[in-house]
């Protein structure tokens, strides 16, 4: 039984259905809700505190349905992207808000210790309105931190801070939560969210959970075109030609690629390959041990700051290559010049 | 100097215009009657009574308003039933309604044997009487508090109340610590304005509770009054209270409005 279990979970508002979406969780998880904007990311947590009410399906936590209790008796906290932080309250109380029924100097020490944990114990006298989105953030995230909910769900948390700030809270975040063990529901739209502090990632889409499990599992094999394009994979539906050795050979329009996972003859897959395990060469290189070697064509090449995104063709497929500038600085690649793509064999993954 | 076009021009000249007019028809209201005059009708025994009626059916009609508003009001901005733009359509019908109309509904219905047999048991008698002044103003001043709290509710964000109710507080709870404290200016604006327009209500009363001399007279009742009687000195003389009480008023109200 998981600690937290979404069963089925639907509701109807015209234009927009969530559609018997199911979702577990263990304690102590951190998940990520990732998916396009108007996929339902939002609705979903709305549901799961209570301000929704689905019109069919079950929210199991800790072993009991929720789904007809009021918000208050849910024991889960939120977090917003605008902080939500009560303006007519200093940092302090807002901090303080949600402890009731526990002596006046337990709240302060309460109150102090998740404060010096995020970094506003020097702000705990001022209002909101007068804090940085940073610092407002922060206080926010102690608010609902302090209370040790069962369930925290964050409705793109960092969305409105700079990268840097988004770098500081999340590491700050990342302390609290694992000392915690706090199970949480993040939604984002970046990607580094996921890296840096998830253990799983959910794909959302139209209502519809389409792919959930591990982050690095997400990532390296998407279950279908739509996931792989959302993480930046190259994506192809391959038959397998042969077999041996551990190694399935595939086939893949007019060329093959071979893949340390295993696969029936004749059977039909998916496979996926991740950009950023894909190196580039001038010519071709001596020592391949095993590697698939493909000749290919310059399409485009974008520099994304630390990387170079680089698209190439094996004929007359589509290969996303993520390259370091260290890597690109040899090659000087221009659109139509032809370079080499090596992939390992375990870096060729075989998605069911 | 920088040219202006016609349309700019009108737009500056209009309300400069029409505030020096209205500025001249106030202060001719105390330019007539002498201050000695003034004096004189302000301690007459019926202006005394007239205003202290006032002040108290004001009062009184003012803070069951702010009862009502505040609960109707938050319920027009955060809750959605059946009929709900019914209700606010209907609540508001009294800004748009004749006061007269307004007075002459209510007499039909609180002047009903059926009902009034009821609330008489019950001690209330609307019909020409001092609780028919404070009825009156109630109903008047209602749709104005009304409007001024749901917009003021209408701008607080809902989700400080979900927080509120995420950290365990009940909907009621959530409404007193957080929606009331930062609603405050707004209820404070809804407030004076309903004093302001229970104060003035005049058709209302005059068809409820009847305008009689020392009996049910307000001061826009006292004017009303003694001008039929050509007793000048004594209407100026309630106008000017009234403008002053209007104009304390609208001060305080901007000063609330300009720090929602
Ligand atoms: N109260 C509502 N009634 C009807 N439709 C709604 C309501 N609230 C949201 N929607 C619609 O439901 C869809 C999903 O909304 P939701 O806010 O969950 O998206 P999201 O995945 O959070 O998007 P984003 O990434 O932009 O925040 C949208 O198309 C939205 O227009
Ligand atoms: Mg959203």
């Amino acid at each position: 039984m998981s600690y937290l279990s979404v069963e089925n979970l639907s509701i109807n508002l015209g234009e927009f259905a969530l559609k018997s979406l199911n979702l577990e969780l263990d304690q102590g998880d951190y998940a990520t809700i990732i998916g396009p904007t108007g996929s339902g990311k939002s609705i979903l947590l709305e549901c799961i505190i209570g301000f929704f009410t689905p019109e069919k399906g079950s929210i199991i936590l800790e072993g009991r349905d929720i789904v007809n209790d009021l918000p208050e008796k849910r024991g889960i906290g939120i977090v917003y992207q605008d902080y939500a932080l009560l303006p007519h309250l200093t940092v302090f109380q807002n901090i303080a808000y949600g402890l009731r029924k526990i002596k006046k100097n337990i709240i302060k020490g309460k109150v102090e210790d998740i404060a010096a944990s995020l970094k506003i114990e020097h702000l705990l006298n001022r209002k909101p309105g007068t804090l940085s989105g940073g610092e407002q953030q922060r206080t926010a995230l102690a608010r609902s931190l302090v209370v040790n909910p069962r369930l925290l769900l964050m409705d793109e948390p960092f969305s409105a801070l700079d990268p840097g700030t988004r770098k500081e809270i999340r590491q700050l975040l990342c302390d609290v939560i694992d000392k915690k063990c706090t199970t949480v529901i993040h939604v984002t739209h970046d990607m580094k969210d996921l890296w840096a502090l998830a253990d799983k990632a959910a794909i959302l889409r139209q209502g519809k959970i389409i792919q959930c499990g591990a982050v690095r599992d997400v990532f390296e094999r998407p279950v279908n075109k739509f996931v792989a394009d959302f993480v930046g994979a190259s994506f192809w539906e391959a038959s397998v030609d042969a077999k041996s050795n551990g190694i399935t050979n595939l086939k893949l329009g007019d060329f093959n690629i071979f893949s340390k996972d295993n696969a029936a003859q004749g059977e039909i897959v998916k496979v996926a390959v991740r950009p950023e395990e894909i190196l580039l060469y001038n010519a071709p290189p001596d020592n391949l041990n095993g590697d698939n070697l493909f000749k290919t064509r310059v399409e485009k090449i974008k520099c994304e700051g630390d990387v170079w995104a680089v698209s190439v063709k094996i004929g007359d497929t589509k290969l996303l290559v993520n390259s370091t500038r260290n890597m690109m600085s040899g090659l000087y690649p221009k659109p139509g010049d032809t370079l080499y793509a090596r992939i390992d064999t375990d870096h060729v993954r075989i998605v069911r | 100097m920088r040219k202006i076009g016609w349309f700019e021009a009108v737009l500056i000249v209009l309300p400069i215009f029409l505030t020096g007019a209205l500025l001249a028809a106030i202060i001719s209201l105390f330019l007539v009657p002498t201050l000695a005059e003034i004096w004189e009708s302000l301690l007459s025994e019926e202006m005394l009574f007239s205003l202290k009626l006032t002040m108290w059916t004001s009062s009184l009609s003012t803070a069951l308003v702010f009862m009502v508003a505040v609960p109707t009001g938050y319920s027009l901005s955060r809750i959605n039933f059946w009929g709900k733009s019914m209700v606010k359509a209907i609540i508001d019908l009294p800004i748009a309604f004749p006061e007269l109309v307004l007075g002459l509904c209510l007499l039909l219905l609180f002047g009903n044997p059926v009902l009034q047999n009821f609330f008489g048991r019950l001690g209330f008698d609307f019909v020409f009487t001092k609780q028919g002044i404070v009825l009156a103003q109630f109903f008047t001043a209602l749709p104005y508090a009304v409007r001024i709290i749901k917009s003021t509710f209408d701008y607080i964000p809902p989700r400080l109340e979900f927080v509120s109710r995420s950290l365990g507080y009940s909907m009621f709870e959530t409404f007193l610590k957080v929606s009331l404290p930062l609603a405050k200016s707004g209820l404070l604006a809804a407030t004076i304005i309903a004093f302001a327009r229970s104060i003035g209500t005049f058709g209302t009363v005059l068809i409820l509770a009847g305008g009689s001399y020392m009996q049910t007279e307000i001061l826009p009742i006292t004017l009303y009054l003694n001008i039929s009687y050509g007793n000048m000195p004594m209407a100026i003389t309630s106008g000017i209270i009234l403008v002053i009480v209007s104009f304390i008023a609208i001060l305080i109200f901007e000063k609330s409005e300009a720090s929602i």
